[in-house]
């Protein structure tokens, strides 16, 4: 499946260029962050050609990116950045943020160390599953009304908050604070609300996660100060998304955007990267129901942060703030976002497309917590479930090349047939057990299709991220138990 | 499964795997559209679920209609419509009975039963243009799709 046509140009040891004349259409250069082992495996499937297609969507700016956890998607390739100017006739596509819309991750401290926690975490995690409704279309516990789905659309995490799960502190270490404006509930569709009516307060299946992790290691002992991180602390990430209701809002928009390709005379290579000028009523209908699938999964990972938060009191007997659980920050990597950027020096407005990819805004940014300003925007990393994950910080050069992105995990290296064809799930557990790590899973495949082995190794995406200087290294997590969906 | 045997009397095989790095992709093939679009409906409940002891055995029957502009956006439409039907309904579909099927334009009845009945083993989120081919290969239909899991 190797694409041998794909001459890539090295910039430098991170960056590396796909001419502009690879195929006559595209806009702009490809630009893909990786080193030279990671691009042997990027060389293994159909990634690259989607950076190039990419390239070829009106109003795009600068590069079609790609980050180093880059692997094949649908349209684009998943860890694919692209912005358009809006003001040159700049596009948005569904397909550029994906059916999963503001899939995300968030992590939350505590102030346990391994020592209060090595005893427990066998009845922690056992406690979690069943307390946090996970798998395909399980339904969650905290039900909501009609008039309630609509103000969630509009309120986000702010929903949960003011329903009690939860406190202004978390919307304020929340990307949009959880609510993005100018959702708009009058462009879903009937169908979009019935897909999403029993899944709130659910984690999704696949690759969405609950994990309780233990910092390993520092490597910005500023950065940690600041984000109240120590070695040997006791961590929590969730990673979740928006369920039937965002994917519902993505097939409702990529089928009346494919429609509309002709009326705009766009052609791509791809009708996954069917798309639509922000400014056309198609954009903006869009727009204002993917905010709401956005507001929807903010709201949902709120809700189960708050569930989390519950299970710790049970098995620690403390409340969740004697027990420090703090969020440290929330962020979408399946997202479209307007946004002002520089472009040739010149101040523009921007919809940066982040499919697979993480927001890494440096220091300063009025859009960073006050709290964090100074040191730039938290970028959580997770990694594979028997390796590690990471927190990083956006940086200045991000802002300069990458319009503020960076990687948003490790990226898949192998299929899941082929996970499900090699690799034993009784086995897997017993090797994780033997590394101190507690797995449960509710899917019969998940085990064996999320094994660490189909992964590309996370410490070595991070090592290109920072070694660019488009994310930097705060502090490494490893996992002491999972539970998966 | 039953409806697999079914089906397999009438075609060569109902849907063969695709590799792909982080989804998965499907070949169907058939001697007509009608089979075509069925094999990858029945696809769909291969793929994702697995029939457990049978608790609720009450049959639903859901009209699916759906037109497009030609037979690839047909097919993509079809089997969103399917999946979407699926979620939103809680319903496993285990045989589709097409009245009337054209390059533009689809109408059928898919039959299933209650989502608990089975194990799911994979949620597809939805079926993507992306490598998509549907097309008649000497007397066969041929498609292949991949899905969003």
């Amino acid at each position: 499946m190797s694409e041998p046509n794909i001459q890539l140009e090295k910039i430098d040891n991170y960056r590396w260029r796909i001419s502009k004349n690879y195929k006559p259409g595209m806009r702009v250069c490809g630009l893909i962050y990786a080193n030279e082992k990671l691009l042997e495996s990027i060389y293994q499937d159909k990634a690259l050609e989607q950076v190039a297609n990419v390239a070829f969507l009106p109003g795009i700016v600068n590069y079609s990116l790609a980050m180093p956890d880059i692997h094949w998607g649908y349209g684009f390739p998943i860890g694919g950045v692209a912005a358009t100017d809006i003001e040159e006739g700049g596009i948005i596509s569904p397909g550029g943020v994906g059916f999963d819309i503001n899939c995300g991750v968030r992590l939350l401290k505590t102030n346990l160390q391994y020592g209060d926690i090595k005893d427990k975490v066998e009845d922690l995690i056992y406690r979690l599953f069943n307390d946090i409704p996970a798998g395909v279309g399980s339904e969650g516990n905290i039900r909501v009304s009609a008039q309630e789905e609509k103000e969630i659309l509009i309120k986000g995490a702010r929903w949960a908050v003011e329903k009690g799960f939860g406190i202004n502190d978390d919307l304020d270490c929340t990307e949009e604070n959880g609510e993005i404006q100018g959702a708009d509930p009058q462009a879903v569709s009937e169908r979009a609300y019935q897909r999403g009516k029993a899944q709130s307060g659910t984690l999704g299946s696949g690759n969405h996660f609950l994990e309780v992790q233990l910092i390993d290691q520092l490597y910005d002992r500023q950065a940690c100060d600041i984000l109240g991180l120590n070695l040997g602390q006791v961590m929590v990430m969730i990673h979740s998304g928006s369920r039937g209701f965002g994917y519902q809002i993505c097939e409702d928009y990529s089928r009346k955007m494919v429609e509309s390709l002709a009326k705009y005379k766009i052609n791509v290579p791809d009708k996954q990267l069917a798309c639509a000028p922000v400014k056309s009523s198609e954009a903006e209908a869009y727009l204002g129901a993917m905010r709401c699938a956005a507001n929807y999964a903010w709201a949902n990972r709120q809700c189960l942060m708050h569930l989390t938060r519950q299970v710790f009191e049970k098995i620690f007997g403390l409340s969740w703030q004697k027990l420090g659980m703090f969020l440290v920050y929330d962020l979408a990597h399946n997202i479209a976002k307007i946004e002002n950027h520089k472009v040739n020096g010149q101040d523009r407005r921007l919809c940066v497309h982040r499919k697979g990819a993480t927001r890494a805004f440096g220091p300063g940014h009025p859009a960073i917590p006050e709290k964090y300003r100074k040191i730039g925007q938290p970028v959580i990393i997770p990694g594979d479930m028997g390796r590690n994950s990471f927190l990083l910080i956006g940086t200045e050069r991000a802002m300069q090349e990458t319009f503020g992105s960076t990687c948003h995990g490790a990226g898949r290296l192998r299929s899941r047939t082929a996970a499900l064809k090699s690799i034993n799930s009784d086995m897997l557990l017993k090797e994780l057990k033997s590394k101190g790590i507690i797995v449960k899973a509710s899917g019969r495949n998940t085990l064996a299709e999320e094994a660490p082995t189909v992964y590309k190794d996370v410490n070595e995406v991070v090592d290109v991220v920072d070694n660019a200087g488009i994310g930097k290294r705060v502090c490494r997590m490893r996992p002491l138990g999972v539970i998966k969906g | 499964m039953a409806h697999f045997i079914t089906l397999a009397n009438n075609m060569l095989k109902s849907y063969e795997v695709l590799e792909h790095t982080a989804d998965i992709g499907i070949r169907v093939k058939s001697s007509s559209l009608e089979g075509l679009f069925k094999n990858a409906a029945l696809a769909i409940t291969g793929i994702s679920a697995e029939k457990q002891k049978i608790q609720l055995p009450e049959k639903h029957k859901i009209i699916i209609r759906q037109k497009a502009v030609g037979v690839e956006e047909l097919f993509i439409n079809w089997l969103n419509e399917l999946l979407s039907v699926s979620a939103a309904e809680c319903l496993i579909f285990e045989d589709i009975k097409i009245n009337e099927i054209n390059e533009k334009f689809v109408d059928a009845v898919a039959i299933g039963t209650d989502m608990r009945n089975y194990k799911i083993n994979t949620e597809i989120k939805a079926a993507t243009y992306h490598q998509l081919k549907v097309q008649r290969s000497g007397p066969f239909w041929k498609a292949e799709v991949i899905f969003d899991v």
